[in-house]
């Protein structure tokens, strides 16, 4: 049994058939190979499975794929527009202060969390250390501490701040 | 420019950032199909009946496979690793219970299916019917019960006492002596990444291809090739980008089997992706552990005494590589402390728990623990500092390498270097006066300390963990240089290690080195990543074989420029001669190959590759007198401190500062190794208040998912401030160790002194970790913690 939908992934439209039991991590990684979105637990805990579905983090191991029908789902292979993959080494300002300052080691948790800080800065560009903690508390990391990755977060918010300081004057 | 002791960020960091890493689950070979295991909900049960007729029938389905049916095919897992100075029971193992399951999460039947929604469902269809047996729920039950194991004479599995002078003679004949119990809770080391595996078997050329999220892919194909009756170089183990490991992916598991078994049967892929649920309760835990001590000390601190009886829950006795860390425990007491009549004995038992695996600190945390939940006690016995009792205690510099009771021999310390400066880190000097400050505000700080040791380069003799490693380093006639590399990187970052040692040795740029590691095809045999060994083995044997190349590609050069030996020099990539003659080192590389024949390359061998296998020095595996060995070359350390906040209505305890200062010897990067030790830390924190693995009365496990095994978040987390001191080892060239085990030791200790700090009006004593609030506030309210 399957059930046809057509969403918006990445920018590009899709019809396809799915599961009704599956999830969206499933319709993204089985069905379309996007597996830079992970699984670490199937319950809503750890937040590897993180994306983007109509400009909010959802962990997508509990949303069913079904549900993705009409909406825009946005993964870490997309472009930070949303309107279209990123090329291969395209790097968003997170992304590039995640390597710059090693807020990543396995990198498992990495591409949930990438996406989780997006979502902080644009609604907080200049969150306090405890504003960008709860932001990301949905996704574990096992690796860092969390240490690096708030680095990460604190010198985008900077950067950011600069360069509009400077546009500004 | 030297390129070790820099700040180079991590060489995967661009791929992982864009989502672009293979995991083994991202592993997508044509024809794949999914594998799915059933498990034991019984902690201890007969199994009275096992019908997989309707499962196999399922038209998705091809293939079933149950115990009977493996043993049938002599599908059995031999233990490895032997001691011959101590009792160690093991038994060959099934990857599938065979009449009897030991525990809950035991394999008890495999399905392989189109995909997992298919497999689940044919799982539902399999009818087992279970008759329970008595359960040993803990070790104390295990120590009185019936032996799990046919064919043992009682439950233990490992018996590993030593001493050293007569302790009870000096415990009998003194009179501040001190008695004790202390307990460390089970835990799990959960990467994000949980285990997988995918097996291919290729029936026309007779091969097997495996995908693995494993730390050891050479220790695996040696293994799964033996399980299976192949042989090793027809097995070919590729390691993924790993989602962490922590010492949880040591090989082999028995799903590894499963699936290896189920490719060959059927001839097409299969994968098998753990779901956490079975992580939880079957993968493997660490820690739990409890003793009974006794210490003998003066006024001064000075402890002249000290018994140590310790009982390890080993879980259901298997053949992974987890029991071996209660040797460790024993072994590392009393550690960093000069104590001169002492006695451990550890008594590792089996009870229908889950089993044990290895996990970051390897038995260590918990003598760490141990002692200086000891130190802490006799400082508050004698009101000596408890810095101060530590210094009085510690091994002195000046006496190593240093012996320790169990034979193991210290490399090189500077224990007090580490402790003065944590102290002044944490600036234990105005501490009274910031408590004060809290006080006033209603809040109850308290502060903690705490010295680690970390031994590490574990090399076990009669083990595929032994004392060395491989390396190849090959320069091509364009001059790019190759490093392939027996260690691996589940997240660590040695792969960027080994390039900035092999460009030092070599002269050249970082970016013209490329590492390669994690496939038996390709890299040299090597034993993986375990023990922190993975720049003092794997860069070490990289180093041996560019120093060998470069001999050769000197000799060229001063051929080549006309000029002698020891008049060039080569810098990022440049060979500089007399009179400021230059040449690349691509156009040295050039010749070597393009002129093996020539007349630079007179008396010279050819080519520009090298193998060198790096042996590390200070491993004894020929007993000496006394029968003893010792396993462990090099020896970091580090000092904690701490300040924690506890509420003491509710007894939650909130680390507010956390020092951590580490003495590992040289550090090749800087930045890499600082961001091991943040994640040792908040994995030593969660250790200490938030995680623990419980089972009830009849060993059922309450941990099924992440929400009741909680691991720490970010707001959980802090920067730790993390102050470096080197104290290079005598044996190892540059003297370097290691680093990966580094820092989740300390915390739970520190935490603990911390804690009691904070209540020291009202005598508190924390026993047993993790400090949970129910326990912080038991022992507040005079209860038992
Ligand atoms: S896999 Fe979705 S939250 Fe863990
Ligand atoms: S980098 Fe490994 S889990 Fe975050």
């Amino acid at each position: 049994m399957s059930v046809p939908i057509s969403t918006i992934v990445n920018g590009q439209s899709i019809d396809l058939a799915v599961d009704p039991r599956s999830t969206l991590v499933d319709l993204l990684r089985e069905q379309l190979g996007l597996t830079g979105t992970h699984v670490g637990c199937r319950t809503a805990s750890c937040g590897a499975c993180t994306v983007v579905l109509d400009g909010n983090t959802v962990k997508s191991c509990c949303v069913l794929a079904a549900e993705a029908d009409g909406r825009s789902v946005q993964t870490i292979e997309g472009h930070v527009d949303g309107e279209r993959r990123a090329r291969p080494g395209e790097l968003d300002d997170v992304q590039e202060a995640f390597v710059q300052v090693q807020g990543m080691q396995c990198g498992f948790c990495t591409p949930g969390m990438v996406l989780s800080v997006r979502a902080l800065l644009a609604a907080n560009p200049d969150p306090t250390d405890q504003e960008a903690k709860a932001a990301i508390a949905g996704n574990l990391c096992r690796c860092t501490g969390y240490v690096n990755i708030l680095r990460a977060i604190r010198r985008v918010a900077d950067e950011r701040a600069h360069a509009k300081e400077s546009t500004d004057v | 420019m030297k390129h070790v002791g820099r700040s180079v960020p991590g060489r995967n960091n661009v791929i992982s950032v864009a989502g672009a890493g293979t995991y083994v689950d991202d592993v997508r070979p044509a024809g794949r199909m999914i594998m799915a295991v059933l498990r034991s909900p019984h902690a201890h049960a007969r199994i009275v009946r096992l019908d997989i007729s309707a499962a196999a029938a399922l038209p998705e389905v091809s293939l079933v496979l149950d115990g009977a049916s493996l043993a049938a095919d002599g599908i059995v897992v031999r233990p490895g690793g032997a001691f011959a100075n101590f009792t160690v029971r093991q038994s060959d193992r099934v990857p599938l219970a065979v009449d009897v399951v030991r525990y809950v999460g035991e394999p008890v039947v495999a399905v392989v299916a189109v995909d997992l929604i298919a497999a689940r469902a044919a799982l539902e269809l399999v009818d087992v019917e279970y008759a329970p047996l008595p359960v040993l729920a803990d070790a104390s039950a295990a120590l009185t019960g019936q032996p799990l194991e046919q064919s043992w004479p009682d439950n233990v599995m490992v018996d590993y006492p030593f001493s050293k002078g007569d302790p009870d003679v000096v415990l009998a004949g003194s009179d501040r002596v001190r008695r004790g119990s202390l307990r460390c809770g089970r835990i799990a080391a959960s990467p994000i990444e949980p285990r997988g595996i995918v097996a291919s078997w290729d029936p026309y050329r007779e091969t097997l291809t495996c995908w693995a999220s494993t730390q050891s892919p050479h220790v695996l194909r040696t293994l799964l090739a033996a399980t299976v009756g192949l042989s090793d170089s027809a097995v070919r183990v590729i390691q993924p980008q790993v989602g962490g490991a922590f010492g949880s992916k040591l090989p082999m598991f028995p799903e590894d089997v499963l699936a290896t078994v189920a490719s060959i049967r059927l001839g097409v892929p299969v994968a098998w992706t753990e779901q956490r649920n079975e992580y939880l309760t079957a993968a493997g835990h660490s820690r739990d552990v409890g003793c009974d001590y006794a210490v003998a000390f003066r006024p001064d601190g000075r402890i002249t005494a000290l018994t140590v009886d310790l009982v390890a829950d080993l879980g259901a006795p298997t053949t992974v590589a987890g029991w071996a860390m209660c040797i460790v425990t024993a072994g590392c007491i009393p550690g960093a402390y000069q104590i001169d009549d002492v006695r451990v004995r550890m008594r590792g038992v089996v009870t229908n728990r889950g089993p044990w695996q290895a996990y970051r600190g390897f038995g260590k945390e918990v003598s760490c623990f141990v002692m200086e939940r000891i130190l802490d006690e006799v400082a508050r016995a004698t009101g000596v500092d408890r810095i101060e009792v530590r210094l009085r205690n510690f091994i002195p510099s000046s006496t190593f390498p240093y012996t320790q009771p169990c034979g193991w021999i210290t490399d090189s310390g500077d224990y007090e270097g580490t402790l003065t400066e944590a102290a002044k880190l944490i600036d234990y000097a105005d501490f009274e006066r910031r408590r004060a400050e809290a006080r006033e505000q209603g809040r109850t700080l308290g502060i903690g300390f705490a010295h680690e040791l970390t031994p590490e380069g574990s090399s076990r003799p009669d083990s595929l963990m032994g004392g060395t490693d491989s390396a190849t380093v090959r320069i091509s006639p364009r001059g790019d240089v190759t490093v392939l590399t027996g260690v691996t990187s589940p997240g660590t970052g040695n792969e960027t290690g080994i390039a900035q040692v092999v460009a030092d040795a070599l002269g050249c740029d970082l970016e013209r080195v490329r590492v390669e590691q994690g496939d038996t095809a390709s890299c040299p045999y090597g034993n993986g990543n375990y023990s922190s060994r993975s720049l003092t083995f794997g860069a070490t044997s990289a180093r041996l074989a560019a120093d060998e190349l470069r001999e050769r590609i000197e000799a060229v050069a001063v051929s080549m420029l006309g000029t002698d030996a020891g008049r060039i020099r080569i810098e990022e990539g440049t060979v500089h001669g007399p009179h400021d003659a230059t040449l690349t080192l691509d156009a040295v590389a050039a010749e070597i190959y393009r002129n093996p024949h020539g007349r630079h390359m007179t008396g010279l061998p050819p080519g520009l590759e090298a193998t060198r296998s790096y042996r590390i020095p200070n491993v004894h595996h020929q007993p000496d007198v006394d029968g003893r060995y010792n396993q462990y070359p090099t020896w970091s350390f580090a000092s904690a401190a701490c300040v924690v906040e506890v509420d003491e209505e509710t007894g939650v305890v909130r680390v507010e500062d956390f020092v951590l200062v580490h003495d590992s010897g040289e550090i090749v990067n800087p930045l890499l190794a600082e961001a091991q030790l943040h994640g040792a830390v908040l994995q030593g924190i969660g250790a200490s208040l938030y995680e623990e693995i419980s089972y009830d009365e009849d060993a059922r496990p309450f941990a099924h998912t992440l929400r009741e095994y909680t691991l720490p978040g970010a707001r959980e987390s802090l920067a730790p401030v993390i102050g470096h001191r080197s104290t290079p080892s005598p044996f190892t060239l540059d003297g370097r160790k290691g680093v990966g085990e580094s820092g989740i030791s300390a915390p739970a200790a520190a935490i603990a002194s911390a804690i009691e700090d904070a209540l020291r009006e009202h005598d508190v004593r924390l026993s047993r970790a993790p400090f949970t609030p129910a326990r912080v506030w038991a022992a507040l309210n005079g209860g038992a913690a």
